[in-house]
């Protein structure tokens, strides 16, 4: 406590009534279980609506007999499968370690910051770019199935829109990065000022 | 003459929260509300302040004080929960530079009562980004600039020139006599 006689604003913050609870041990720990599980059912959420793609990709091959399309529906599935494994991988990095919760505010402020720079500013290496094989095989199929010139305007159709989005996902994500970088680097220059 | 000594137990988990929740209890409440205004989700966030507390617990090695180890958890949570909300809220919080430079239609109006310039002080802290709330309410508790620098992490020289400016603008919004003091 500071040696100082409190100002009336700090008497006045002091004093208000305030509602402070008080939790049983048996309390916490339930609550603190009911987070786990909440963490959980997110896992879970992300492996079902890839397993939902993944079942639609192989609705498709069932469907289709031309054999580029087929490549393409497996290399999807591949790809579904390799992000799936680096989600999982990051999964320990979506949340702060334990031991953060106690460091002082600027280092918390500052791991969390760069944790989701992390998450984004590698968007394209492990979330759009297992899904490439995918498509380039894709258009080759369109070209090989469809007459010419219908096919190869239909795969141009699909391969503009989808580099656009990629490329949207991807300047997005960068954007954020470089947003988040300058955050963590104000909050270095304020620890040194 | 034999002297039993008796060696103190290590406090444990469970005995350092209870200890934390008996002498901070209503810190803890006072952080919440400036931290959450509508009161069922404050008490959502005040219990998931005493979850996180109790958790930290289990690693709580005595290098910083009880004090600050409290102080920095739940500060962590509740600017964990800002951040949540105002991704949801779109709310557009500020440092205490811009604080004091916007405009504030109540700014040097004397308060009516403790309760009005109760509102005045939280609605000035809701505004601030979680560094500098952090300051602030450290400050309103009454801790030193050593040990907000200590729970804060920033310089010495950096929480000497944020009380300052804090100082001045509390100084401003609530005319420095008379109000808070009835």
């Amino acid at each position: 406590m500071t040696d100082n006689p409190n100002t009336p604003l700090q008497n006045l913050w002091q004093s208000q009534p305030v509602e402070s609870i008080h939790m049983s041990i048996e309390e916490i720990r339930k609550r603190a279980g009911k987070f786990e599980r909440k963490i959980t059912r997110r896992n879970i959420r992300e492996y079902v609506s890839s397993l939902i793609a993944a079942t639609l990709f192989g609705w498709f091959f069932v469907r289709t007999h031309d054999v580029f399309l087929r490549i393409a529906y497996v290399l999807f599935i591949a790809g579904l499968a390799w992000v799936v494994v680096q989600l999982r991988r990051k999964a320990s990095s979506k949340t702060l370690p334990l031991a953060m919760e106690a460091a002082a505010s600027l280092q918390y402020f500052r791991a969390e910051l760069e944790r989701q720079r992390d998450a984004v500013q590698n968007v394209w290496s492990w979330y759009l770019a297992p899904l490439v094989p995918g498509f380039i095989v894709m258009t080759l199929g369109y070209w090989h199935s469809m007459p010419y010139p219908k096919g190869l305007i239909a795969s141009a159709i699909v391969d503009v829109c989808v580099a656009a989005l990629f490329y949207g996902i991807w300047r997005l994500n960068l954007r954020a990065a470089r947003c988040l970088q300058r955050k963590i680097d104000e909050l270095y220059a304020a620890e040194k000022s | 003459m034999s002297v039993i000594q008796t060696i103190p137990k290590a406090p444990t988990q469970d005995s350092l929260y209870e200890q934390a929740s008996q002498e901070y209890g209503s810190a803890l409440g006072r952080l919440a509300r400036a931290y959450e205004a509508d009161p069922e989700i404050r008490r959502d966030l005040l219990q998931d302040i005493h979850v996180a507390l109790w958790r930290s617990f289990a690693g709580f090695d005595g290098r910083c004080s009880l004090r600050t180890w409290i102080y920095r958890v739940a500060h962590n949570v509740g600017a964990s929960h800002v951040e949540h909300q105002r991704r949801s809220r779109t709310q557009i919080l500020v440092d205490l530079e811009e604080l004091d430079q916007l405009p504030d239609a109540s700014s040097g109006q004397p308060a009516a009562d403790r309760s009005q310039a109760m509102d005045r002080l939280l609605t000035l802290i809701q505004r601030l980004k979680p560094l500098d709330r952090h300051v602030i309410l450290s400050y309103l508790e009454g801790l030193d600039a050593a040990s907000i620098g200590e729970i804060t992490g920033l310089s010495a020289g950096n929480v000497a020139t944020k009380i300052h400016r804090i100082k001045n603008l509390l100084a401003r919004q609530f005319q420095q006599r008379g109000e808070a003091n009835d």
